[in-house]
């Protein structure tokens, strides 16, 4: 199984303020809340992290059907960023998931799956619109957010 | 020294004064107002509301800043539909 989560940088922008008070310590580890901080596109981390997390437990509650908002449960380790894409690891409930990640100037959008060689085959859709209902050759998975919708083919 | 909220809210509420204290905060994020208008015990909130899993957590702090309690992690991963945010708000008022 795969995962992918989408983010439209401008949306999110509207729609959350991450700098809340409250805010991070819910959604994110005490080293997630590092990389964050330390970070000069704080914005850009937040949204990186929470579509690492988003993808992997949208393969976790694909299989066991169990559904709960444990995002700190979600721990994103070994992330590695380099010019616009970054790789990582998320582990959840005893399950290690393998993430990659695209970071544009107006979205990220990350990749999630069980196996490094299941990630790798994954072919990925984004298309720019509105209409989230778009369907192309039944893709594995269906993330959409704002502007952009991004399918997902294993 | 004993201080007086002033958000002081009565731990006896009825389920339906509940979710009436609810509705306006999960409005904020909803998507779905039609949903919103039959929200009850069962509604959902991602899968009827359509609000967008990154608002969860605010729903969750608006939750904590108009009952004046503190809802843990725990607590927290059950929060997905009306019912389950009432039993923890009760719990946590109950607790206080």
């Amino acid at each position: 199984m795969i995962g992918n989560d989408i983010v439209d940088l401008a949306q999110a922008e509207k729609d959350s303020n991450w700098k809340r008070a409250g805010y991070l310590e819910k959604l994110f580890t005490t080293e997630e809340q590092f990389l964050i901080s330390s970070d000069i596109h704080q914005e850009c981390m937040v949204w990186l992290l929470w579509t690492m997390k988003e993808s992997a437990y949208k393969i976790s509650s694909g299989r066991s059907k169990l559904r709960e908002f444990a995002p700190v449960k979600l721990s994103c380790n070994n992330l590695i960023i380099y010019d616009n894409t970054a790789t990582g690891n998320v582990t959840y409930n005893d399950q290690l998931y393998f993430t990659r990640s695209t970071i544009e100037k107006t979205y990220i959008h990350t990749i999630a799956a069980m196996s490094q060689e299941e990630l790798d085959l994954i072919k990925i859709d984004i298309i720019e619109t509105k209409d989230h209902q778009i369907r192309i050759n039944n893709p594995n998975c269906v993330s959409h957010h704002g502007n952009y919708l991004a399918l997902v083919y294993s | 020294m004993h201080v007086l909220s002033l958000k002081s809210i009565p731990t006896n509420m009825s389920n339906e004064e509940l979710i009436a204290k609810l509705k306006p905060i999960v409005a904020n994020y909803a998507q779905d107002k039609e949903a919103l208008e039959k929200i009850g015990p069962d509604t959902d909130f991602i899968k009827d509301l359509k609000i967008n899993s990154a608002n969860l957590v605010d729903v969750v702090l608006d939750v904590e800043e108009e009952f004046d309690i503190v809802i843990d992690n725990q607590s927290m991963e059950q929060m997905l539909n009306v019912q389950a945010s009432i039993d923890i708000i009760e719990s946590k008022l109950a607790a206080k």
